[in-house]
């Protein structure tokens, strides 16, 4: 159920999901971003070996990231976690919501970096468990840098 | 850079603007952190802390070394000591870090119990400091002489601001504040914050939002000595009396 309160919120709308419900699967088209006004959201990918559940976010968190500022198709999906209430910024209105509340952007980075770290630190881990040479790491941390900056 | 917290009590206390020629804060405030410190809260300074703005080196630097070594004595009882930086002071940021006692930041998320709160100094949302920048810098300044010449000027600007606040359609704010800091709390509460603290303006008082979230300011111990006590998820404003630290705004 979507509900607009002000004019100045026309791009975002506020939807209320059960404990369980899909809010997007793999593969979906969408674009919208999501923030977490209440409860909690799983994210699960299909893989070779079956599903697996690769994060949970919480209240404050957001989602749905990629497909917002890279154009992709979803890249995971994700199912509500109990009563769930969800704050949907449709693409039209990032920018605006930026200018009105500028700490969101530098708090998304900030996120975003700490994913980065993350992703890092498990592949150095994988690979290391998996005695992959040395040069062959090197390589795919090249790969992941964008180039072969430190 | 430490932007979210976990904590149990805290309080949060703005705009001390130790240094100025107007401040007496400094008289107020170093008993209240004793009493913080004995009662086992963390601090949060809420910005402009410190003067640089209209005060010399020299002033903020004779003002400051007793309030810098209660914050010591509060890391080395294990506290934590927060300082978020405001418009008066943010030259200051990594400097204060550097010095090891606090945790400097733009703004801070804490988690209390299962309440959200977000602490913020707010220049950011001031339409006059984000419009004209150099000029809200230049008139920062020279009000810096005024309140040398006439401290007692101050005052008469708050009470100018509250008056023409009471003269506005809209009256859902904090008494003396622009709409804007409000529509910026409100902003904010729709990314899940239960409770959002901004300082600035130097308007004590708190206001309930549409989406339910409080809002509110603890002014600025130029003038009152309020505060915003957070204590196993509840958050309330307070001011500050000496022997009994308890009494609720109105």
């Amino acid at each position: 159920m979507a509900r607009n309160t002000e004019n100045r919120f026309e791009h975002e709308f506020i939807e209320d999901y059960e404990d369980g419900a899909c809010i997007f699967e793999e593969g979906d088209t969408g674009r919208d971003l999501y923030i977490i006004q209440s409860g909690a959201v799983q994210i699960k990918k299909n893989t070779p070996k079956g599903q697996i559940n690769m994060a949970v976010f919480k209240k404050g968190d957001f989602f749905g990231d990629m497909a917002l500022l890279q154009s992709l198709p979803r890249y995971a999906s994700a199912f509500a976690v109990g009563e769930t209430k969800l704050l949907i910024l449709k693409p039209a209105g990032f920018l605006m919501k930026i200018r009105r509340d500028p700490t969101f952007a530098f708090e998304m980075l900030q996120q975003l970096s700490f994913r980065v770290k993350m992703s890092n630190d498990r592949l150095l881990e994988v690979l290391k468990r998996n005695q992959i040479p040395m040069e062959e790491i090197q390589g795919i941390l090249n790969l992941l840098g964008g180039g072969s900056q430190a | 850079m430490i932007t979210s917290i976990q904590t149990d009590r805290l309080v949060v206390i703005s705009d001390l603007h130790l240094g100025n020629p107007f401040s007496n804060a400094k008289k107020k405030v170093l008993p209240f952190l004793k009493w913080a410190a004995r009662e086992k809260y963390d601090i949060c300074i809420n910005g402009d802390g410190l003067e640089i703005a209209q005060a010399s080196f020299s002033k903020v630097a004779f003002e400051v070394p007793e309030f810098f070594r209660i914050l010591g004595d509060f890391k080395r009882a294990g506290r934590e000591v927060y300082y978020v930086t405001g418009n008066h002071d943010i030259a200051l940021e990594h400097f204060l870090e550097d010095w090891g006692m606090m945790k400097v930041s733009p703004f801070l998320n804490v988690t209390s119990g299962e309440t959200r709160i977000r602490i913020e100094h707010g220049h950011i949302y001031d339409p006059f400091f984000v419009k004209h920048p150099q000029l809200y810098e230049t008139l920062t300044h020279l009000g810096g002489y005024l309140l040398k010449m006439h401290p007692e000027f101050y005052r008469a600007w708050i009470s100018f601001e509250r008056f023409t606040s009471r003269l506005r359609a809209r009256k859902t704010g904090i008494l003396g504040e622009k709409p804007e800091f409000r529509e910026a709390a409100l902003e904010l509460s729709r990314r899940g914050f239960d409770a959002i603290v901004l300082g600035h303006t130097h308007h004590p008082g708190e206001s309930v939002l549409e989406t339910g979230s409080l809002y509110l300011n603890p002014g600025s111990w130029m003038l009152t000595p309020h505060f915003v006590n957070i204590h196993s998820g509840k958050v309330s404003l307070m001011e500050w009396k000496p022997a009994i630290p308890s009494q609720r705004m109105p």
